[in-house]
């Protein structure tokens, strides 16, 4: 498990999470869970694929999972490790046979397009392998085009502001927003519930997510959820954990 | 208690498992017609084409025991998100594709009229049915989480949930022991945790 507080920064293994988190908690005041593999010196993915099993035996909210999907055959082992959805990024232009095999297999609403997005000289630029090469495409025919694929969600993250906690780069991807016809999670700076409430407004961001750590410590998590139902931000209601434990 | 979950390769065989396990109930992840006619409580899951899936249940000879079980023996049954659809009649999913046959309703995509964006993927509110069983000692207006594209209507009135996207659509049915949930109650946190608690209590 990585921390993305100020640069990539290891923190742990699964072990670590569950000693130093109440991971329930976290897990009980989540709408999605997303697990990303970003390890840039091969995947393993026997290991990260028993990690998820063991992660979310407890989480009974939608999972998805990515990185380093190239193969019917990856996808299909993340799938059966309880994932309802995978995230690819690369393959979208390196295989976009193989997309197009995922979506026609899981359906769309299985498959999220995840664009990595950078300003280079002035203009804006979706990166590939990680971050770290981009992609030859205008945006704009960029994003028509990965939604021709068939993908059914799109997870819009800035390599900019990725944990930093600064706040989504509104102002470089906002103009882009109504290109989608397919739900966007927005990821990528988001450092208090102010950021979450903020970007929730924008009428063209379906979902926001969040990896600063510092969002994971204490009550957090919970206080950012009401803080968002003050604001007015529809969020699902649930009922207390220990309501489920008493009998019918 | 035999819960069985119909094994027929469509969807996510664990997260219903873990939210049986969670609740304290042991179930079974089976294609085994003698197993699924005999269950106490069928559970029917499934995420996506109705077509495939249709074809499989036939192809794996589940069809005549899952409507033993329901129909004879008067066995509960649960569909989730495709699985419920399955209950139906009919969907106009990849051409005419028939149902199951359990319950009267039949599955169409949603109206692209309304301009919504489609699927429809995240929670939504929920208008129970008035003396439901499964949303039993659930709040009014719950949050499910949902995803798809197609959605049922039907012309029976009693024991129907609706969830409204543009149009209002079946998000819940409850018809004697026939059950179905358009949403995915094991993706819904607490909310979807106690229906299934009062599906099992059935």
């Amino acid at each position: 498990m990585l921390s993305r507080n100020f640069r990539l920064q290891k923190v742990g293994n699964l072990d670590w999470i569950e000693n130093n988190y109440n991971f329930e908690n976290i897990a009980f005041s989540i709408d999605e869970l997303i697990i990303l593999n970003v390890n840039r010196n091969g995947r393993n993915l026997i290991e990260f694929s028993k990690t998820i099993a063991k992660l979310i035996s407890n989480v009974f909210v939608p999972v998805a999972v990515g990185g380093g999907v190239t193969s019917m055959e990856y996808a299909k082992t993340l799938f059966m490790s309880g994932a309802d959805k995978i995230i690819i990024n690369s393959i979208l232009t390196e295989n976009p046979y193989l997309v197009k095999e995922l979506v026609r297999e899981y359906g769309s609403q299985s498959v999220i397009a995840s664009i990595d997005y950078n300003i280079d000289k002035k203009e804006i630029l979706a990166y590939r392998n990680n971050g770290i090469n981009p992609i030859n495409y205008n945006f704009t025919d960029y994003i028509t085009y990965i939604q021709k694929l068939g993908v059914g969600e799109v997870y819009l993250n800035s390599i900019q502001k990725d944990g930093t906690g600064q706040g989504y780069s509104m102002d470089i991807i906002g103009p882009y927003l109504n290109l989608f016809k397919v739900p966007v999670i927005l990821a990528g700076g988001a450092g208090n519930s102010k950021h979450l409430i903020e970007a929730s407004h924008n009428p063209g961001v379906d979902a926001v997510a969040t990896a600063n750590l510092f969002n994971f410590i204490g009550q957090a998590l919970p206080n950012s959820r009401r803080d968002m139902q003050e604001e007015g931000i529809h969020m699902a209601n649930f009922l207390p954990l220990k309501k489920v434990k008493q009998p019918v | 208690m035999k819960i069985v979950i119909v094994n027929y390769g469509m969807g996510n065989i664990y997260s219903i498992q873990n939210a049986l396990k969670f609740l304290g109930f042991a179930s079974e992840y089976s294609d085994d017609p003698a197993k699924i006619s005999n269950a106490d409580k069928i559970i029917l899951p499934g995420v996506g084409s109705y077509r495939k899936a249709m074809q499989n249940i036939i192809s794996k000879d589940l069809k005549n025991p899952i409507k033993e079980a329901v129909e004879k023996k008067g066995n509960p049954i649960l569909g989730i998100c495709l699985g419920m659809q399955l209950l139906g009649i009919s969907s106009t999913e990849d051409g005419y594709t028939k149902g199951l046959g359990l319950f009267d309703g039949i599955v169409e995509r949603f109206d692209e009229k309304c301009n919504l964006k489609i699927p429809h993927i995240g929670y939504n509110e929920v208008m129970p049915a008035s003396n439901s069983v499964l949303f039993q000692s659930i709040k009014e207006n719950p949050d499910f989480y949902f995803v798809h594209s197609y959605r049922m209507m039907s012309p029976i009135e009693n024991g129907i949930t609706t969830c409204n996207y543009g149009e209002n659509f079946i998000a819940a049915f409850e018809q004697n022991n026939v059950f179905g949930t358009q949403f995915h109650p094991e993706k819904s946190q607490t909310n979807g945790l106690i229906l299934l608690k009062n599906f099992l209590s059935v």
